[in-house]
């Protein structure tokens, strides 16, 4: 059953059309990757999903809905959460905070209850910070010990993790992941490889959406895989034969010799 | 033992406080300025006594604070002799109310209101026109006033609390200088005399300008405002610290440092900001409304933009998103210049001076925000 279903979506920038005309779907439970060299328009596929930027043209339905026209508020809290290629955590906060926001459109407790039965409220903070922990515990044992110190002072690659955490912590359907190892050195793309493996593992009916901008990364996260250039849909299917398309190539080749 | 410690800690500030409040001559004055700075050295570079201080705060929070209250509850007995300063400490009170409604707009939410005059004008201008011209008695008209400040609030500004940046803080600013030029002009709230003989507060039939005893000593009129500000000062930062170290502080701090990544978490950056900037101006105008009854009058130049700063300078001395922070700045902040009267000319100055010192050489603020631990 598709879970999201994206027809036409076109994106522009004035002159420029980020996104062109693209077709994307995605299966309850499937991980797809999406890659593309710099500027091919794999952010912009994630904003317009989101709500962030508009889409000139084209129709989105997320589990039997149009999104078009919503705020990317409403749509979060119809169950698609993400990450951003650059960190987006709020730092001075500490690691849990960060986490428990994602938590807090599925609150029970009002401000009523936050001033005038305090019990109520901290009995269900208590359970969010819990899994917040249990969240956290999944990457990295040592980090639920460290959950109240500010994000700020974590290492980048647990930083990452608790971004990760915080789209969880909603529980959605559908999860962004924007080059989740944007920054990071060969052993930690590993780790965070191994990550991503352990949230299939934990949450298999999650649906995940991978952006990598260096595709042999991607290799071990997802079978189905999409490759864009200039803001086109060029390629799409099993890794391997996206790999191998003369198109996806030839738009990675053509930006090697463009840097040598 | 920490307890004892606790104890002798708030008494020796305690102490200080009144000492340095109360000491006119040269002599005492000098003593006490040297006790001061000789217990801040000592605090320096004693490092181990700081640790045991804070530890014995930590251990016994409730004890710390029973002690504060009782000290804060008998500071009119040691202010008895002089009503001036009975009133200066209402008005520092007064101002931890105002400055923790700002404090969630600004602190938390990041919303730079810098309208804080005017609104806590709407809730003073409000007491005062529902009780000369209203006829109203003074506890119910204080009761209404805030709302005047939350409903104005809510219909002026929420176009604007939606934009990014800076435009809020500008559009605060006129609306300040707005608000004096109205109350300047218009006829029904008395023009630059403003409103004149507003009734006292009268609870359960007691006058507020008897003089009230308090363990057979006779205090000061303005002992009952003392009290008044206290109740609601006590009341106001136990609220706003429940709404703080809750979903609602957790929300507005990450819509302040990061509006994408909350709109993305599902948050509402129109609601949130709608609600910190109505809470918040609730307890700004509560703090004019009840300054209305206890000078008995309001004027243009009461809620001029120079009180704004006031209010901005508390919240930057305390600690930007502090809920003690707002209620050490206050204190600080509101009685020095009045302690020294050469200053009190110059106290615009003094302040901008404090928040840009401030600013450069210590962000966090005196008593820096903690992290939240929702117990
Ligand atoms: N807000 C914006 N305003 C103007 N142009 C934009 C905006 N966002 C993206 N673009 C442009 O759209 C194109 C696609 O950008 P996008 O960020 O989607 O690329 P990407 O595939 O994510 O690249 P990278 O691998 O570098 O992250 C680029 O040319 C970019 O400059
Ligand atoms: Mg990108």
């Amino acid at each position: 059953m598709s879970l999201l279903e994206v027809k036409g979506l076109t994106v522009s920038f004035g002159g420029l059309v980020a996104l062109d005309a693209v077709d994307v779907g995605v299966d309850a439970g499937e991980t797809l990757g999406v890659i593309g060299p710099n500027g091919s328009g794999k952010t912009t596929l994630f904003n317009a999903l989101t709500g962030l930027y508009a889409a000139a043209a084209g129709e989105i339905r997320f589990a039997g809905r149009e999104l078009a026209g919503l705020e990317a508020h409403a749509i979060a809290r119809l169950g698609i959460a993400r990450t951003f290629q650059s960190s987006r955590l709020c730092l001075a906060l500490s690691a849990f905070d960060n986490i428990l926001i994602g938590m807090q459109a599925g609150r029970r407790t009002g401000l009523l209850d936050s001033v005038f039965r305090r019990g109520k409220l901290l009995a269900e903070m208590g359970e969010a910070l819990e899994r917040a922990s249990h969240l956290l515990a999944l990457f990295n044992r040592d980090l639920p010990a460290r959950g109240f110190e500010r994000v700020g002072q974590l290492p980048q690659i647990d930083r990452r993790r608790v971004e990760i955490c915080r789209a969880l912590a909603s529980r959605p359907k559908l999860l962004l992941l924007d080059e989740p190892s944007a920054g990071m050195n060969p052993e930690e793309t590993a780790e965070l490889m191994r990550d991503l493996q352990i949230v299939r593992e934990e949450m298999p009916g999650l649906s995940v959406i991978v952006i990598e901008h260096d595709m042999f990364v991607i290799e071990g996260v997802s079978r189905r895989v999409v490759a864009f250039n200039y803001g086109r849909k060029i390629a799409e299917g099993p890794f391997a034969a996206v790999a191998a398309h003369p198109e996806v190539r030839e738009a990675y080749l053509g930006r090697e010799t463009a840097r040598a | 033992m920490a307890l004892v410690l606790v104890w002798a800690a708030e008494l020796a500030v305690f102490a200080l406080v009144v000492a340095g409040i109360l000491a006119e001559r040269p002599l005492p004055l000098a003593a006490t300025g040297l006790a001061i700075v000789a217990a801040a050295v000592g605090l320096r570079l004693r490092p181990g006594l700081r640790r045991a201080l804070v530890a014995a705060f930590v251990a016994h929070r409730r004890a710390a604070l029973a002690g504060g209250a009782l000290l804060a509850l008998a500071l009119p007995l040691a202010l008895r002799a002089s009503p001036y300063w009975t009133f200066v400490a209402a008005l520092a009170l007064l101002y931890v109310t105002i400055g923790q409604g700002l404090n969630l707009q600004i602190g938390t939410a990041g919303v730079l209101n810098l309208a804080g005059a005017a609104f806590a004008g709407l809730g003073g201008y409000s007491v005062g026109l529902l009780t000369v011209t209203a006829g109203w008695p003074a506890w119910l008209a204080v009761l209404a006033a805030p709302w005047v400040a939350v409903i104005v609030g809510t219909l002026l500004f929420v176009p604007i609390l939606k934009t990014r940046g800076h435009y809020l803080a500008l559009v605060t600013i006129a609306f300040v200088f707005i608000f004096n030029i109205l109350m300047n002009n218009f006829e029904f709230t008395g023009g630059p005399q403003g409103i004149k003989n507003i009734p006292t507060l009268r609870l359960f039939g007691w006058p507020f300008t008897a003089k009230p005893s308090l363990l057979g000593v006779e205090l000061p009129a303005h002992a009952n405002f003392y009290y008044a500000a206290l109740v609601m000062a006590s009341l106001t930062t136990l609220v706003l610290r429940r709404l703080h170290d809750s979903w609602l502080g957790l929300t507005l701090n990450t819509l302040r440092d990061d509006e994408i990544a909350a709109r993305c978490c599902g948050v509402s950056i129109t609601r949130g900001k709608l609600l910190a900037f109505c809470i918040g101006n609730f307890f700004i105008g509560l703090g004019g409304a009840l300054y209305a009854v206890m000078v008995g009058f309001v004027s243009p130049p009461d809620f001029d933009f120079g009180y704004s700063l006031v209010m901005l300078s508390v919240i930057i001395i305390g600690g930007v998103d502090s809920i003690p922070g707002v209620v050490l700045g206050a204190c600080l902040l509101l009685p020095l210049p009045e302690r020294f009267r050469f200053l009190h000319e110059y106290r615009l100055l003094l302040y901008g001076l404090v928040i840009v010192v401030m600013l450069l050489y210590r962000p966090q603020g005196l008593w820096p925000a903690a992290i939240r631990r929702y117990r």
